[in-house]
């Protein structure tokens, strides 16, 4: 153990209450158990400084302590596909090669979500800056953002607040990815009372790098002796415990004093940070110089400069003093711990240092661009396996390196909560139209073009299909390549609150499905497991059965033409999702799917295309409507979810991207909240909302009732073909043993639905086209 | 004569450099991405494109302080010479602040006030319709472009509404044929309001151009909507689903670059 020249705590000396006593005073998170730990685990007393080192990496959000153990024993993260597996800050799947080139998507999926509740602006902005961050310390091009949020009911008790919180997520989102240039590409909104009190602002990102040109957020080969350089915003005492923030029960009488938990955004300066990075990157790659690279997110320069550090079994001497800092006077902890935004920490060797502190500085004059910005040598990478940091001539930690990054874990206890739901009796309605138009006017339905259209969709002139027009996202990944990348979030609350384990199921392969309605291989998935206390038993439980049905789902979908799983490349664990009395969040482990197409040129979108087409469905109708939006209208929640058949449902995955790769459908769509027939509606109306080619439809193919049938949420997709490709269609299906059934054809200017030679349902586009375009608009009024 | 060089100039902020690079590369002249600091010899490129983002974080307004950059007075000592100028967003938003659009007097004539639609309030990213209201020749980014066509191209801006509190210029900027797009439904028809115009802008201005011709401010993305791929759900993009090479081939808005060259070039 090497020396410690600044004071040290009597933790020894203290009683519990004692020990109890000192952490709240400092606003320390960590137990008494936790700290007497750290006392056991340095052989003596800590300093203050090493305390809020250890109250940051011992927090839930960064330690995942009481996850840890559940995820690795339950997520497939192994493929062939897989190039780098959820270990550093973004994980990488195979695109394709390019030549001879490999190349990876790189992929990172976060939640920002106390943050965004208690300052939705700054919360929703500063989510978006860090998880680009994690994506370009892999040296990946950043091409793509998506955001999947969950907010409060917003005509329920809480609906001022609520839609407060809304737009100004939606406001915080726009302005960071608008400024930075990176397309927001896909994102999904549910609404309902479970998140009136904690909102869930989940983030997507995607980069694109040859495998050979991979920075690894550890210390390159033989870097003792290497600088210790970090760049960017200069250090102040924002999000200071940002992490061990994110770890607690949101209390609305704390709300003042949560705030300086929270980061403020400069996207400004992020965009110039990203272009010199880039061309940090290039001249790297021309001189062969081998880096380590990490973004510094929760733990700030502690976290970062540590771990990148120990993960390569080196230590670190770091002078905190020579921090470029934007406020005098800053105690040594918060100067390590700030979670200050737009920085980063390279591992350099020092005959590169000069050039890449002259690309920041002066090349793009960070210094200029955002006062006390700029890149600065901090320290040095250590042979010996020593994390030191030193304050005006002061050693004010010096622990062994993996104490500080081993972290902590825990066995949580699970218990399966009591949950008493029951299907309702409804009786039939009389008024198809009417219906069908609610369902359509509902938020959770509705377009969401008001929030899409705030952000930018269309920068960077990737794009193959923007938000909006198809079940995901798609754009190219490579200048003179014609690979595709389709990116989708799914997860309904409602099927998580009534079954946890299907929910999570239901979430990853409706996220399979929508990239595969756009023709493309869904490749690797990306799991942000959003719920409430661990520490509860019942949300614990929760947590768990939501892990296995994520891994049963990518473990029985298999990866397209393999029985490999569809690995889980990437992911985040945010726990501690309830108000402070007590209530939590709707189980939420929203997922993201990255699909690839050979040929983004097959893409197609769910607008009907001609006139005359058949319609086909696949999935058959099941009376399946818990967590159901048709539920839902009529104030219940039912206690059937959709259940989905593993092997139907990679058979019907792939006879859809078989069918689109050989050019069969004129546009498909999948069956998924507001079941078929807001499935048919969505797919006159096309992401504008401008389609003018109707549909007849036949309930001849189903003995369910006309509600259950037209508003059932079981798992299915519906698509236009040509007459032409009808024959190839059926050979093709039976091929996949799946049921094609024909539901009708394209005409005319209006929708009309039939049983038993009844028109139930008989809407002009127009009406269509008022009820799905108006209520999200309500919902944010 | 050489190929034409075009530096598009990044300054700290844009965000639109390298899509707007890769049209003027697409179009058939040479280029690169010159940084604002890198302004020693830009004299020597053959035209200029200033694209969109947020230069200087749009601080006191969207497009000042670039105006006041140095690099300016090159580019306005190159533009009196003759050498094109597209100012695409937030590049057109600069090339009204520093006076060289529409330029008939020595100063700030113009300029791009918040959008006013009853659809988003702020910055909105949409698909619109633009429709050529000069014949080819009058501009140096509209050689290929028919008088009355009708042109796919997104907008993608907070600030793009284009007013004057001189009551007389629009009249003047008509006469002088220097309103190059205004606004227009698909089919052409020129309707003042939304979502035919999506911010509100005076007279449906989308472009202008200087009295020149050879410097225009155009407000929508003709980089975002210059390869059949990059169109939304229409039929153009539609007729081309299963064919790579006609996804890449020329969407309608490629002509204000290919028209950029030879303007250069003749």
């Amino acid at each position: 153990m090497g020396g410690i020249e600044a004071e040290q705590i009597g933790i020894n000396a203290m009683s519990d209450s004692e020990i109890s006593e000192f952490l709240r005073k400092n606003a320390i998170s960590l137990s008494v158990f936790e700290v007497k730990k750290v006392v056991e685990l340095i052989g003596r007393n800590p300093t203050l400084t090493e305390l809020y080192i250890f109250n940051t990496q011992w927090s839930e959000h960064s330690s995942y302590k009481s996850s840890r153990a559940v995820l690795k024993a339950l997520l497939p993260t192994q493929a062939p596909n897989v190039i780098l597996g959820p270990v550093e800050d973004s994980g990488i799947v195979e695109l394709g090669y390019i030549g001879n080139e490999r190349y990876g998507i790189v992929v990172s999926h976060e939640s920002h979500n106390h943050p965004s509740q208690v300052v939705p602006y700054e919360g929703a902005a500063t989510g978006v800056g860090g998880i680009i961050r994690d994506v370009l310390c892999m040296g990946a091009k950043v091409i793509a953002v998506a955001d999947p949020l969950r907010f409060g009911n917003p005509n329920g008790k809480n609906k001022n607040k609520v839609k407060y919180i809304a737009n100004e997520v939606i406001n915080g989102i726009a302005a960071y990815g608008d400024a930075v240039g990176i397309p927001n590409i896909c994102g999904d909104i549910y609404f309902n009372d479970s998140f009136d009190e904690n909102c869930l602002v989940n983030v997507v990102c995607l980069g694109i790098v040859r495998e050979k040109d991979i920075i690894h957020s550890y210390a390159p080969k033989n870097a003792e002796g290497y600088d210790i350089i970090i760049i960017g915003k200069a250090t102040d005492n924002s999000g200071f415990g940002g992490a061990a923030f994110a770890s607690l029960i949101l209390d609305e009488k704390n709300r003042e004093s949560n705030r300086g938990a929270v980061q403020v955004p400069d996207p400004f300066l992020k965009n110039v940070i990203i272009r010199a990075s880039y061309a940090v990157f290039e001249d790297a790659r021309n001189k062969g110089v081998q880096l380590g690279f990490k973004d510094m997110g929760a733990g700030g320069i502690m976290c970062s400069t540590s771990e990148l550090c120990s993960e390569a079994d080196f230590g670190a001497d770091i002078d905190l003093g020579r921090v470029n800092v934007s406020m005098q006077s800053l105690p040594p902890y918060i100067i390590a711990c700030s979670e200050t935004q737009e920085r980063f920490t390279w591992i350099c060797p020092p005959e590169f240092t000069k050039t890449l502190l002259k690309i920041y500085n002066e090349d793009f004059e960070l210094p200029q661009i955002s006062l006390g910005a700029g890149a600065f040598v901090i320290g040095k990478v250590t042979k010996q396996q020593d994390y030191i940091l030193r304050h005006n001539g002061k050693i004010v930690c010096n622990v062994p390196i993996k104490v500080v990054t081993q972290g902590i874990k825990y066995e949580r206890q699970k218990k399966e909560p009591k949950r008493s739901f029951k299907e309702p009796n409804l009786k039939e309605p009389k008024d198809y139209n009417k219906v069908l138009l609610s369902v359509l006017r509902h938020p959770n339905v509705a377009s969401k073009a008001k929030a899409y259209k705030h952000y930018d969709t269309s920068v960077m002139g990737n794009a193959v299909i923007e938000s909006g027009y198809a079940d995901a996202g798609v754009v190219k990944a490579v200048d003179g390549s014609a690979f595709g990348i389709a990116l989708k979030t799914d997860c309904n609350p409602g099927y998580c609150r009534i079954d946890p384990y299907w929910g999570a199921v239901n979430a990853v392969a409706e996220s399979m499905r929508n990239v595969a309605a756009v023709g493309a291989i869904p490749s690797a998935l990306t799991d942000c497991l959003n719920y409430g206390n661990p520490e509860k038993p019942e949300a614990f439980y929760d947590f768990y059965e939501g892990v296995r049905g994520i891994a049963d789902a990518a473990k029985n979908l298999f990866l397209k033409g393999t029985k490999y799983p569809v690995p889980v490349i990437s992911g985040n664990v945010s726990f501690y999702n309830e108000s402070a009395s007590g209530n939590s969040v709707d189980p939420s482990p929203v997922i993201a799917c990255i699909g690839i197409l050979k040929d983004y040129s097959k893409a197609i979108t769910m607008k009907l295309k001609k006139e005359n087409s058949a319609l086909f469905l696949i999935g058959d109708r099941k009376d399946e409507l818990g967590g159901s939006v048709y539920y839902d209208m009529n104030n219940e929640i039912g206690a059937v979810v959709p259940i989905i058949d593993f092997e139907k449902e990679r058979n019907m995955i792939y006879a859809v991207i078989d069918a689109i790769n050989a050019g069969l459908l004129l546009s498909c769509h999948d069956i998924s909240d507001g079941g078929l027939a807001t499935t048919v509606s969505e797919m006159i109306l096309g992401g504008d909302a401008d389609g003018n080619i109707g549909a007849e439809i036949d309930l001849g193919f189903t003995d369910l009732r006309a509600d259950k049938a037209l508003f059932s949420e079981t798992s299915g997709f519906i698509f236009e073909v040509e007459e032409k490709s009808t024959e190839k269609l059926k050979t093709l299906f039976r091929f996949y043993k799946i049921n094609l059934t024909e539901l009708g054809k394209t005409t005319g200017n209006k929708l009309t639905i039939t049983r038993k030679n009844k028109k139930i349902i008989d809407l002009p586009i127009s009406e269509l086209k008022e009820a799905w375009t108006k209520g999200f608009a309500e919902a944010l009024e | 004569m050489k190929n034409p060089n075009i530096a598009v100039i990044y300054f700290p902020g844009n965000n639109c450099e390298e899509e707007s690079l890769r049209a003027v590369l697409a179009s058939g002249m040479d280029g690169r991405i010159v940084r604002w600091n890198e302004r020693k010899g830009i004299e020597k490129y053959d035209g200029f494109v200033i694209p969109g983002g947020w230069a200087y974080e749009d601080r006191i307004r969207a497009g000042v302080i670039a105006a006041k950059d140095p690099v300016f007075k090159v580019i306005k000592a190159e533009a009196e010479n003759g050498k094109p100028v597209l100012g695409i967003c937030n590049g057109a938003q600069a090339l009204v602040e520093c006076g060289m659009i529409p330029g008939l007097k020595d100063k700030v004539e113009m300029a791009l006030a918040p959008n006013i639609n009853p659809f988003i309030s702020g910055y909105y990213c949409t698909w619109v319709c633009v429709k050529s209201n000069e014949d080819r020749d009058r501009c140096a980014f509209t050689k290929f472009t028919e008088k009355d066509e009708v042109i796919p191209i997104p907008i993608a801006h907070g600030e793009g509404r284009f007013v004057t509190k001189d009551a007389e210029l629009i009249q003047k900027l008509a006469k002088n044929r220097q309103i190059i797009f205004q606004y227009s439904a698909k089919d052409g028809k020129i309707e003042e309001s939304f979502p035919t115009n999506p911010n509100g802008a005076i007279y449906n201005i989308a472009a202008i151009c200087s009295k020149k011709g050879n410097v225009m401010a155009i407000m929508p993305h003709p980089e975002r909507a210059s390869f059949i791929r990059q169109l939304p759900d229409i039929e153009l993009k539609n007729n081309s689903i299963g064919d790579a090479r006609a996804m890449e081939s020329p969407a309608p808005a490629m002509n204000v670059f290919v028209s950029m060259k030879k303007y250069i070039v003749n």
